[in-house]
């Protein structure tokens, strides 16, 4: 099963998407999963936002209070008709 | 046919019916940063944002509500001060208000931005807020006033009202903030929703109504079904309403209603405590000079002094005091007020509360009283109460201010009894302590904001006074962005009020010719609400604020109007002038008719500062009409329109009183000599989606009126800023189009915009069969091509907050941990579970991927507990597939905690399937009834095929014959390639549309009648007849089948009854009700009446006692020796020890040991019989079944 996410060639590494950086394919290291860090937009700068599992909900630039999810970097593929 | 020889474009050149594609580019790239370029849909939600400004501005109706409120006392009963005998006084009063703009909190230390915009407050489905503060002076005896600020909470603030930081943002940097351009305001946010107050009509302010009712016979025995009542409106926008009643041996009696009861004062009682007066100036007041020989009111005014004599109060002095004592306790005033001193807070409080002056106040009753004379007599008729002429429009914002000044009395009232409750629960009290006062304080409930928050999520209004109103429910609506002519249509509403809607009568909704130009005749729902909802016209207006009337009163008086105070009046002086419910004096009615056509001449002149919209309604002397005078309006909450002022040719502003009065022509060729007035435009009288019908002068008027109901459920553009809404659900037509048939305001109000259909190819044909009955036959191609593709957007909120109910976070998203120290097993299982739900749910925050479809079933979050580790789903409940549009984080206010909600938008995919429904703009709804494929389709000479086909049997009967003109201007319109002005009111018996649009056609080498020849897409053959075939602009509205389809064979059952529930939802079944049933009988299929109402529903088989016929008394037997059985306890008989192994012996579960009661046997009944029985036998009553063959 192939669980990475799609990563555009173009893309260059580092950090550049959603699934990418911290899953592996099969590696759950363990009983707990590692804290990983998510990466969001801020709804008013629209800059790129890292979080932390623990980290209150709040663009680290402006302050703002909504965050929205990136679009998967998976490849979504439909029938079309 | 006319030999007339013109241009084609002649129309649409010289109209504003353009389609203007390049600056509506332009526009939309730049939006501007001036000003908006649709300042007429800004003026269509001036009466919302007016009157909230109206309400909040420095120095308004809240300003006056705070001085009008005044103060409250409360004395300790402590011994300390002996100057009163009541101990210290405590004297609280409210000297101002602060409400400040939507800002974050100020726990929240780190955002540099503080301001919390509107699309914020949507986005987080929180409410846009402000702060209310308020300085509360209080002072202890004489001594000087101490100031003390009161946060009052969080008071929901209208958008682009003057406390919204959007209030003068230009189209650019509205988008900036995530608006659209035309962002109109009006509303308030709460909880994520766009909620409005709505209008309601009211009766007319200020001004004394004859009113025949019969409740008002029900008063008490005596009391007659004739009135006269006012309805007073104080500067602050609260009202009193004031009643006189006519008694049947002719006396008089005034009712008001305080705090939601009723009192009665007889009327001499109050005009003695009004001035100081004597019975010869009163009587000289009601008997006009011209009235002495009247017996019948002479009779009557000295009946209404005589009896008076009763009370033997004969000074103002006592007769003020005779009411301070009787009303001391409803008014709630301070022991150490003297009566009179409450006498006279009555008079302030309750009687004509708009006058300030006394004499005013008894001028105006006297007037009341010869108008209730006069309606008793018969020389003036009853005022109709249901006609416009008689209303006026409580807005949104005073409703709003009214309920904001009776909470800010209700918590100087909550002050007092709380000092009381302190005093009687043995608290030290010390008013001169500020210790005490801020902990009294704050025990007082300051929460005013949530109050009216409440009010707004609710629409219900819990007030101790009832604010006169007829209704406590539904003051608010959500402003469902569902297309862009719903949202406008809600803010053009006003609403007669619930109170009528359950009126047995159909009175109250009938069109009176009164309404002509305020109320679209054509814009009201059909079914229930009918005439009851009704929608401003579209240059309909509501005056927000009070004219500046200083100078009419000396102008009148140098037009002959002799002066109110100058006693007495002249003998031909009979008609009274009033301004704004004040007299100002009386004058002959030569003299009248003289002041009221000067004053016009001044008004529109613009001289002698007179205002603009001043309301003049001079009502003529007549033989049993409308009571004459002279009544002038300056004040809020008229409705007024522009009409053309002939003398000048100028605009005036008429209001509905003086309409029935002036004669106003609706063109210009009908201006006869007399006519005063004219129409600007006859399309004035029509609301903004009324006047979006094309040519429907042409229509029959019902099919104008279905299609204003189905233009606001066409699935369109509800906006532009799609992506910063959270509405719960939003429909949206991916393929909107500007319309070729449209009239010049549609462009004036900027709808293309927000496009609303599709401009389709239709042809008028019988053709397949699956057009028949309102079908539609849709050309496959053209579903293909995306013809009326749509999306449905949800947006479900997932809290966490909302399940732990705990104030720190104990819930996280995002998946929990297996047990540590787990075995294989457990991981292994642990492991599945995230790979199973890999599909959609993002592995490391537990949160859906957007961009996946999702279908029923899959979880759409994922959350553990932080505790134990154990993880749980949000799951998606829709039955159709659907797509994760956005997901969003919501931090809380102050953004200190972590992910406790998410917003989820899906997208679900509506392709037009069979089953939808479309319409034409005419009322001519249809369903779709097959996808067509081209090439069976029918085709024209130069090979065009209908988009859509629709049977002639449409319109005979419904006579939409503006459909057929559209039909036309549309093909010529598109033939040409200009947009077609569909202006209703513009074609006449000599300029016919038919022949000008014929022309068109003709001249583009079509046929002049808009038909053609045809050709059969299966034969190739020509079609007998030929075709009507033309462009028609068609609408999808919201109703699918995918909403509707139902469906079940088996399924979930009520558990009382065992039959089928009910409900689409619960997947429930469809009743075959009583008159299916008979229809089933009628047709002798007794089989199939049983299968659907017995065994497809409650089918059941039980026991029954043959000998007894009891359902009930029959109970399984033990096995022993033999098999258990079911037998009748009822009919058995109690065994002895000899009866054991005998014949018929039996035992029940207990031991019992039964002999006999064999005759059981088995039958069948629906379920509920078996429920009936035991309902029954609670009540005692026994039911006894004969089961014999």
């Amino acid at each position: 099963m192939q669980r990475e996410g799609y990563v555009p060639p173009t893309a260059g590494g580092g950090g550049g998407g959603t699934g990418t950086g911290s899953t592996r394919p099969g590696g759950y290291g363990g009983d707990v999963p590692r804290q990983t860090s998510m990466k969001y937009l801020c709804a008013d700068c629209g800059k790129s936002v890292t979080l932390n599992k623990a980290d209150p909900i709040r663009c680290k630039e402006c302050g703002f209070r909504i965050l929205y999810k990136e679009r998967t970097k998976r490849m979504v593929q439909f029938e079309a008709r | 046919m006319p030999s007339t020889k013109k241009s084609v474009v002649s129309r649409s050149s010289a109209g504003k019916a353009v389609f203007d594609t390049l600056a509506r580019e332009k526009r939309f790239r730049n939006p501007p940063a001036d000003k908006t370029a649709f300042p007429a849909l800004k003026e269509a939600v001036r009466p919302h944002v007016d009157s909230w400004n109206a309400v909040f501005r420095e120095g308004g109706c809240l300003h006056q509500a705070i001085a009008d409120i005044g103060e409250r006392t409360v004395f300790d009963r402590l011994d300390g001060n002996a100057e009163t005998g009541y101990g210290n006084k405590l004297t609280v009063r409210i000297a101002n208000y602060y409400l400040g703009k939507s800002m974050l909190s100020s726990r929240d230390k780190t955002a540099m931005k503080r301001e919390i915009y509107p699309a914020e407050c949507r986005e987080r489905h929180s409410s846009y807020r402000g702060q209310l503060q308020l300085e509360l002076q209080y002072k202890v005896n004489n001594g000087d006033w101490q100031k003390e600020y009161r946060d009052c909470g969080l008071l929901p603030l209208m958008v682009m009202g003057n406390r919204c930081h959007l209030e003068s943002m230009s189209p650019k940097s509205l988008v900036d903030h995530k608006e659209e351009t035309e962002e109109l305001g009006g509303y308030f946010i709460v909880s994520g929703n766009e909620k409005l107050v709505r209008m309601l009509i009211v009766n007319r302010r200020n001004y004394a109504m004859a009113v025949i009712r019969s409740s008002y016979a029900k008063r008490g025995p005596s009391y007659t079904n004739m009135g006269v009542q006012i309805r007073c409106v104080r500067p602050d926008q609260s009202c009193m309403t004031n009643v006189i009643h006519y008694l049947s041996d002719g006396n008089i009696t005034f009712r008001f209603s305080w705090r939601k009861r009723e009192y009665l004062v007889p009327v001499m009682m109050i005009l003695k405590a009004l001035v100081d007066t004597n019975d010869r100036e009163i009587y000289e007041g009601i008997v006009g000079l011209d009235q002495r020989e009247d017996t019948f009111l002479t009779d009557r005014v000295e009946l209404l002094l005589r009896t008076y004599k009763a009370y033997s109060l004969y000074s103002r002095h006592e007769t003020l005091a005779y009411l301070g004592d009787k009303f001391r306790i409803v008014m709630q005033v301070g022991p150490d007020v003297s009566d009179v001193e409450v006498g006279k807070l009555f008079l302030k409080r309750i009687v004509l509360v708009y006058l300030n002056d006394d004499a005013d106040k008894q001028r105006q009753l006297l007037f009341m009283i010869k108008k209730l004379y006069s309606l008793v007599a018969g020389t003036c008729a009853a005022d109709n109460v249901d006609a416009a002429q008689h209303h006026e429009v409580l807005l949104g914002g005073f409703l709003y201010g009214q309920i904001l000044k009776e909470k800010f009395e209700e918590y100087l009232l909550n002050i007092r009894s709380q000092v009381r409750s302190d005093l009687m629960g043995g608290a030290k009290v010390e008013f001169n302590s500020p210790q005490y006062i801020r902990k009294m304080l704050g025990k007082v409930n300051e929460r005013i904001g949530e109050s009216l928050h409440y009010f707004l999520s609710t629409g219900n209004l819990s007030s101790p006074s009832g604010l006169d109103l007829q209704q406590t429910t539904g003051f608010t609506v959500v402003a469902e962005k569902l297309n862009f002519y719903r949202y406008i249509s809600h803010f053009r509403m006003v609403h007669r009020g619930s109170f009528f809607a359950q009126l047995k009568t159909t009175t109250v909704r009938k069109l009176l010719p009164e309404s002509w130009g305020f109320l679209c005749p054509v814009h009201t729902p059909d079914g229930s609400p009918c005439g009851l909802l009704n929608h401003l016209a579209h240059k309909c207006q509501i005056a927000t604020t009070t004219s500046d009337t200083s100078h009419i009163g000396p102008l009148v008086l140098t037009l002959g109007v002799h002066s109110a105070k100058v006693l007495p009046v002249p003998t031909d002086a009979i008609l009274s002038v009033q301004l704004d419910g004040r007299i100002l004096g009386w004058c002959s009615p030569r003299d009248a008719r003289r002041v009221a056509e000067s004053l016009r001449f001044y008004k529109v002149s613009g001289t002698h500062n007179v205002p603009l919209d001043l309301e003049i309604g001079y009502v003529p002397t007549s033989n049993g009409g409308q009571y004459p005078g002279v009544y002038l309006f300056s004040q809020e909450a008229r409705m007024i329109r522009p009409v053309k002022y002939l003398p000048l040719d100028k605009e005036d502003f008429v209001g509905p009183f003086e309409q029935p009065f002036l004669n106003i022509a609706v063109t210009d060729p009908e201006i006869k000599s007399g006519d005063s007035h004219v129409e600007f435009d006859p399309t004035n009288i029509l609301s903004i989606v009324a006047n979006m019908t094309p040519f429907s002068d042409f229509n029959q008027s019902p099919r104008n009126m279905y299609q204003c109901q189905m233009g606001k459920q066409t699935m369109g553009t509800p906006g532009t800023a799609i992506r910063h809404r959270t509405d719960n659900k939003m429909y949206r037509l991916q393929t909107g189009q500007s319309p070729v048939v449209r009239a010049p305001l549609y462009n004036t109000y900027g709808l293309d915009n927000f496009p609303n259909g599709m401009n389709a190819v239709v042809a008028v044909i019988a053709y397949t069969g699956y057009d028949m009955d309102d079908a539609m036959i849709i050309n496959k191609s053209a579903h293909e091509r995306g013809f009326g593709y749509g999306t449905v957007y949800k947006v479900e909120k997932y809290d966490l907050a909302e399940k732990s109910k705990s104030k720190t976070p104990v819930l996280a998203f995002g998946w929990g941990w297996a047990a540590i120290g787990a075995d294989a097993v457990a991981l292994a299982k642990y492991k599945a579970l995230k790979d199973k739900y890999s599909d959609t749910l993002d592995d490391m925050d537990g949160l859906p991927m957007v961009g996946q479809k999702i279908v029923e079933g899959q979880p759409v979050a994922v959350y553990h507990n932080m505790g134990t580790g154990e993880t749980f789903f949000f799951k998606y409940k829709g039955s159709e597939d659907a797509y994760i549009e956005e997901v969003r984080l919501l931090g809380n206010d102050v953004g200190d905690s972590i992910c406790q909600a998410i917003s989820v938008k899906f997208r679900i995919t509506r392709s037009p399937v069979i089953g939808d429904k479309f319409s034409s703009r005419h009322g001519q709804k249809g369903v779709c009834s097959q996808k067509w494929p081209a090439v069976d389709m029918p085709f024209s000479e130069s090979g065009m095929q209908p988009d859509v086909i629709i049977n002639p049997h449409a319109f005979p009967s419904r006579m939409t014959i503006g459909m057929f003109v559209e039909s036309m201007a549309g093909k010529a319109g598109a033939l040409h390639g200009f947009a077609q002005d569909s202006t209703p009111f513009k074609f006449g018996e000599q300029h016919t549309a038919a022949d000008y649009f014929g022309e068109q056609l003709k001249s583009a080498g079509y046929n002049y009648y808009g038909n053609e020849p045809m050709y059969s897409g299966i034969t190739g053959q020509e079609f007998h007849a030929d075709i009507y075939l033309g462009v028609v602009y068609y609408q999808r509205l919201r109703h699918m089948v995918n909403d509707k389809y139902q469906v079940r064979s088996t399924g979930p059952v009520d558990s009382r009854t065992r039959q089928p529930v009910k409900g689409r939802k619960r997947m429930g079944g469809l009743r075959i009700g009583e008159m299916e049933r008979d229809s089933l009988l009628a047709h002798g299929t007794a089989f199939l009446v049983q299968d659907r109402l017995l065994n497809c529903s409650d089918y059941h088989q039980t026991w029954v006692c043959r000998g007894c016929g009891s359902f009930l008394s029959t109970t399984p037997t033990v096995a022993g020796e033999r098999r258990a059985e079911v037998r009748c306890r009822r009919c058995a008989t109690s065994a002895t020890e000899f009866d054991i192994g005998k014949k018929g012996y039996w035992e029940d579960g207990l031991g019992n040991r039964f002999i006999g009661g064999e005759n059981t046997t088995v039958v069948v009944i629906p379920y509920v019989l078996k429920y009936l029985d035991v309902e029954l036998l609670a009540m005692g009553i026994q039911m006894k079944y004969d089961v014999s063959p």
